[in-house]
């Protein structure tokens, strides 16, 4: 090994990172050569020192306390189910109850009590899995296929027009109600044109917004009596969804835009709608 | 042991009996409840003991990497949030190397967001060896001055300050420091060679302008 090879691999010696026969040899070189073992020594002992005195950032007092309230916090923002508000008590029916049975039998009331628990377990775990988020989530994958499809198949309106007295009296004639068109331009959201489309088992309305280069699908459709009038938004495989409802109709905006952007596109909506009466 | 009681209309009106069912139902919620509270509760007991021995290396790393008190604060406690969310996924013994890799890529992702001066080029001209500076005699007859030692490092680009805070001041092998640094094994001996070559340059630059 000469010195240019023992100067490369001093740092691995230095901290004993070398395997034995390596090491060996790079101590039998330093005994022979006179400079390469000065410079070995006075690597070494600046080495040693720096790490000597390199000051150690010790964590602050406080540091600690406050890493763990954090994490109390975090275990505490972890959704746990609430089973029991979201669990159906409905009050059994007296009429129906047949009342020999309670009259005439012995009742092991600890299997009464098993049946009752075994019931409820399995509600726990079909109830929340089935109805709460399942109409939801039904239709939010249907909103989005049907955004991706009017995008993918050259099939984004069937009328593209930027003016709302074209697009609307063309939806009025194929739909059995009349969903507001406004022109949302001047608030950054041209009208690109309408379109027809089939969501929750019923046509739809959709209409085509543009934001910069990204497309909004509007979908509108009546409002149906208990349907409730609440606003939501959803993020599914990088889609934006935001619904709502007025008096009269269901909105559900679909798009790529991010959220922001298509909270300020309802408020536009709702704003011009407002102003301009059907 | 079973117990048949029998039914006694008398006894047990049937507004009771309504009562009893969001009662049962109430109770396993809350079993569940307690349940869950249980297991968050061992599991955080579990990482505690784990992983908060480790706090002042954790909170070393990250003041030297992102060189600001606060921030290093701020980098700590986001990286023991990350590594709880992610600690069902740690399986080995050792957890000190495992949570100073989360603590440097928290560090990293705070740098990368400030740009900071680590990822430009440095200024040779400050930093050209000149005939001003001091020969490696001279260097450690300063290698006590801890200050002028802090500063020389923190001048150095982040990936050289942070194998040389991991070799030398958390004296980890080679293999801890490739994972951590996610570098090839081969390259850390390489790395620290050329950080240590490059802190004496600074040092002796620092120590030959003071003369």
């Amino acid at each position: 090994m000469n010195c240019k090879e023992v100067i490369n691999l001093m740092d691995g010696y230095l901290d004993s990172e070398l395997d034995p026969l390596t090491s060996q040899t790079i101590e039998q070189h330093l005994r022979d050569c006179p400079n390469c073992d000065r410079i070995y020594k006075a690597h070494g002992s600046l080495m040693r020192a720096i790490a000597t005195a390199s000051p150690y950032h010790k964590a602050p007092a406080g540091l600690r306390e406050r890493i763990q309230s954090s994490l109390r916090e975090e275990i505490a923002e972890q959704p746990i189910r609430d089973v029991s508000s979201e669990m159906p008590v409905r009050p059994l029916s007296k009429q129906s109850e047949p009342r020999t049975v309670f009259f005439g039998t012995q009742w092991n009331w600890l299997a009464l009590a098993a049946a009752i628990i075994l019931a409820a377990l399995i509600a726990l775990n079909l109830v929340p899995r089935l109805q709460r988020p399942g109409a939801d989530q039904l239709l939010a994958t249907q909103l989005i296929a049907s955004h991706v499809r009017s995008l993918m198949a050259n099939h984004l309106t069937d009328v593209a027009s930027s003016d709302q007295h074209t697009v609307k009296p063309w939806l009025d004639t194929k739909l059995d109600f009349a969903p507001a068109v406004p022109d949302l331009s001047n608030k950054g959201f041209p009208l690109v044109g309408g379109r027809l489309d089939y969501l929750d088992n019923r046509p739809v309305a959709a209409l085509i917004y543009q934001r910069r280069k990204h497309f909004i699908n509007l979908f509108v459709w009546p409002i149906e009596s208990n349907t409730a009038k609440t606003t939501k938004t959803m993020s599914r495989q990088g889609y934006q969804l935001l619904h709502w409802a007025d008096s009269d109709f269901n909105y559900w905006a679909v798009s790529d835009v991010n959220a922001d952007d298509l909270q300020t596109f309802k408020q536009g909506f709702e704003e011009q709608i407002h102003s301009q009466p059907r | 042991m079973v117990i048949a009681l029998p039914f006694n209309a008398e006894h047990l009106s049937e507004t009771e009996d309504f009562e009893s069912r969001p009662k049962i139902v109430k109770f396993v919620a809350l079993k569940k409840h307690q349940e869950q509270d249980a297991a968050q509760g061992q599991e955080l007991a579990s990482f505690e003991e784990a992983m908060l021995p480790h706090l002042d290396a954790a909170h070393n790393l990250a003041r030297w990497l992102v060189r600001n008190e606060q921030d290093a604060q701020d980098v700590v406690q986001e990286a023991y949030l990350r590594a709880f969310r992610s600690f069902g996924g740690f399986r080995g013994s050792n957890g000190r190397p495992w949570l100073l890799t989360i603590v440097r890529n928290t560090s990293y992702t705070l740098l990368k967001k400030n740009r900071a001066a680590d990822f430009t080029t440095f200024d040779e001209e400050i930093h050209a060896s000149s005939d001003e500076s001091a020969g490696p005699a001279t260097i450690l007859e300063h290698s006590e001055d801890a200050e002028l030692i802090k500063e020389a490092i923190n001048e150095l680009p982040a990936e050289f300050r942070e194998i040389l805070v991991l070799r030398h001041q958390e004296g980890l092998s080679y293999k801890e420091i490739a994972d951590i640094a996610q570098i090839p094994p081969g390259t850390v001996m390489s790395r620290l060679a050329r950080a240590r070559g490059k802190l004496k340059e600074y040092l002796a630059a620092r120590i030959g302008k003071e003369k």
